[in-house]
């Protein structure tokens, strides 16, 4: 009889920690190679046109650099809600309502106002935006228990629709009145436009906020005494009811952060690519991604930067990919690789916590006593 | 106001449960063994598409039908896989999954988008009750897959109510340990039951793609049911024979809007009935939080917990 068994590690091994989910990525894209033969694409070349798209040029890494952006605020949004043990599924929704807002205040506010001041407005309103619709479910979630995975999923779709009746149902404050045809979004105003700091992609303003963000939120998460309730309450809700930690608050607070982020997100997309409540163009599904990058980035935000890059380089490869005359296939392997990646890291990580055991002819206990007996 | 109209729509709002049912179903015998599967949108949309790439090669729908369900249930194994064996965090395993299978089938599927099919499924018509006033239209004038909808709410119900293996699989959600210590094997019980799950998510996701509306669309085919039918699982309280009525609810919701349109009633703006089945079940959560209706009406007690023996 030979039968494996997992053991659980006693101390995580540092190398195990880079190298398992180096060896996860490394697996999972040679799944993806798999898939391209098996559907008739060459896999060599798909892959070397898209690390070439994506990190080969200038170009690349701007246009990467512009896609990651609203992937680092939605990343750290998950993450600082997953530093508690608390899972912040509605990361999308919360994008959608910061682009509700921050649309919003700019039409209403930024008409002659200067740059500073209306770059300023998109973003507090985006974050007030999130932080609207993430908090029922935190409320609930801190006085309640009820738990904030379904909550906040919920309300992804309750924003996704009102998204549609803003701009196509109803004459809203957000349609643009004049738009002929196919219904728009008003433009905002020239103020609140982010300038772009290279042709053709989408870095804007937003990159050095989001690169603050991550700072401000490893200060709180990893330097305040509110951070170390934060994980105090994630690792042993037992142990943070004992030392008097006020669980309510700190929840209801690191939730509102989430949401802010997330709302941020939203407020990317509309200052530095849509100029407008875009309903279509915002549904890129970046919202959960972002719970993606803080999952291969364990909730840490230096991670999640990180990752956020290279799944951002990811997407804006498949966008090239899509283009390119010699290969021609469809953007959606982006989407796939992804998902691939993600399911491999995880399945691997198995290995960064548990040592498998392979024993021959071992009897386990139950089959000793039986003998015995 | 046309009556007729009505009982058109209350037809086709049955029918557009149909797929909503029968991945709650699926959804709640997984959830009911403990595990938690944000994947179902994805096993649906991989069972749509294989589906659909099945009918369109060789024109049998009952063949495609049943590679719709094989393929959900391949994602399902992947799952439980990931969650059970490997112990990882069932929310992002769930979320990844739904994100390759999204991939996956829209990857499929860009080269046939827009394509329709010849075959379906066909809707029949009950000798007898069939020509019924009103009644027949709307209950026996309904396709195979949807009747075998209805006698399935009924079998899943029995079998977690009603049987011994019902009882253990009721007890490996609610207290693994307990269940370990009667000698069931968690893990086993588990890995069944998403895989049931991924069966029948995969059969609504192929519904969608040969019922109804035959053919592929790149962005409606299933567009965000598999989230619709988990939302379900919970308004129905983990119940099958809610989830049947509850999912009547949300399809006439989703269906009524265009014969409220078709009739020009504006009294009930869109995005209210639009929004109704989330904020019910935004609402159902709330409520069963409160001290004694979560015992009575909760989600199983062990649910999203990944179980090992030696570590509890």
């Amino acid at each position: 009889m030979i039968s494996v068994k997992l053991e659980r590690r006693l101390e995580r091994k540092r190398f195990l920690v880079v190298s398992v989910p180096a060896m996860s990525i490394f697996a999972a894209l040679v799944a993806g190679a798999v898939f391209l033969e098996a559907t008739g694409r060459p896999s060599g070349a798909v892959l070397s046109h898209m690390a070439e798209a994506a990190f080969g040029s200038m170009d690349g890494i701007t246009n990467t650099l512009g896609t990651c952006t609203p992937l680092i605020f939605t990343g750290l949004a998950a993450a600082i809600a997953m530093r508690m043990g608390l899972y912040n599924i509605g990361g999308e929704g919360q994008l959608y309502a910061g682009a509700i807002a921050s649309s919003g205040a700019a039409l209403a506010w930024t008409q002659d106002a200067s740059t500073p001041f209306a770059i300023t407005v998109v973003f507090v309103a985006g974050a007030v935006g999130g932080m609207v619709w993430i908090l029922i479910p935190a409320l609930a979630r801190a006085f309640l228990g009820t738990s904030e995975v379904i909550t906040t999923l919920m309300m992804v779709f309750v924003a996704d629709r009102l998204l549609d009746y803003l701009i196509l149902g109803s004459d809203s404050y957000w349609r643009d009145p004049l738009s002929v045809g196919f219904p728009k979004g008003e433009r905002i105003p020239e103020a609140a436009q982010f300038a772009k700091w290279f042709d053709g992609s989408l870095v804007t303003v937003a990159l050095p906020v989001a690169v603050v963000m991550v700072l401000v939120v490893w200060a709180i998460g990893w330097r305040t005494s509110l951070g170390f309730e934060m994980k105090v309450i994630g690792d042993s809700p037992n142990a943070a009811r004992y030392a008097g930690i006020a669980q309510r608050r700190t929840i209801v607070v690191a939730l509102l952060m989430s949401g802010a982020l997330a709302g941020m997100a939203g407020a990317t997309e509309v200052g530095a690519r849509a100029y407008q409540l875009d309903p279509g163009g915002l549904r890129l599904s970046l919202g959960f991604t972002g719970i993606v990058v803080a999952a291969l980035a364990r909730a840490n935000p230096f991670g999640a930067a990180l990752v956020a890059f290279f799944l951002g380089g990811l997407q804006s490869a498949g966008r090239s990919i899509q283009a390119a005359s010699d290969v021609q296939v469809p953007k959606s392997l982006a989407l796939t690789l992804q998902g691939t990646i993600l399911l491999f890291v995880l399945g691997g990580e198995i290995f960064s916590r548990y040592r498998p055991r392979v024993a021959f002819n071992a009897a386990t206990p139950h089959e000793r006593l039986g003998a015995e007996a | 106001m046309n009556s007729n109209a009505w009982i058109i729509s209350i037809g086709a709002s049955l029918a557009a449960a149909t797929p909503i049912v029968l991945a709650a179903l699926g959804a709640i015998l997984h959830e009911r063994a403990g595990v938690l599967n944000l994947g179902v949108e994805g096993m649906m949309l991989i069972g749509a598409v294989a589906a659909f790439l099945a009918a369109d090669a060789w024109g049998n729908v009952w063949l495609a039908l049943l590679c719709g369900i094989l393929a959900g249930g391949s994602l399902a194994i992947i799952h439980s896989l990931l969650a059970v064996t490997f112990r990882a965090n069932q929310i992002v395993a769930g979320l990844a999954l739904t994100i390759f299978g999204t991939g996956v089938a829209k990857y499929l599927g860009e080269p046939v988008n827009g394509v329709a099919i010849s075959t379906s499924i066909n809707e029949i018509k009950m000798p007898f009750v069939g020509n019924l006033p009103a009644v027949g239209r709307v209950l026996f004038q309904q396709d195979v897959l949807t009747y075998a909808t209805w006698a399935a709410v009924i079998l899943v119900s029995l079998y977690i109510n009603r049987t011994r293996l019902g009882l253990a699989l009721r007890a490996v959600g609610e207290s693994p340990a307990t269940a370990d210590a009667q000698g069931i094997s968690v893990a086993r019980v588990r890995h069944v039951h998403v895989l049931l799950g991924g069966l029948f998510a995969g059969a609504g996701g192929a519904y969608q793609a040969l019922a109804r509306a035959p053919g592929w669309n790149q962005e409606a085919t299933t567009n965000g049911i598999g989230w619709i039918a988990l939302s379900l699982v919970v308004f129905a309280t983990w119940r099958p024979g809610r989830a049947l009525f509850g999912a009547f609810i949300f399809g006439f919701a989703i269906r009524s809007q265009f014969t409220f349109q078709a009739q020009g009633i504006t009294i009930i703006p869109s995005l209210v009935l639009d929004i109704l089945p989330y904020a019910l079940t935004i609402i159902v959560l709330i409520v069963m939080s409160f001290g004694t209706a979560r015992q009575r009406l909760g989600a199983p007690a062990a649910l999203g917990m990944p179980f090992v023996r030696d570590e509890r």
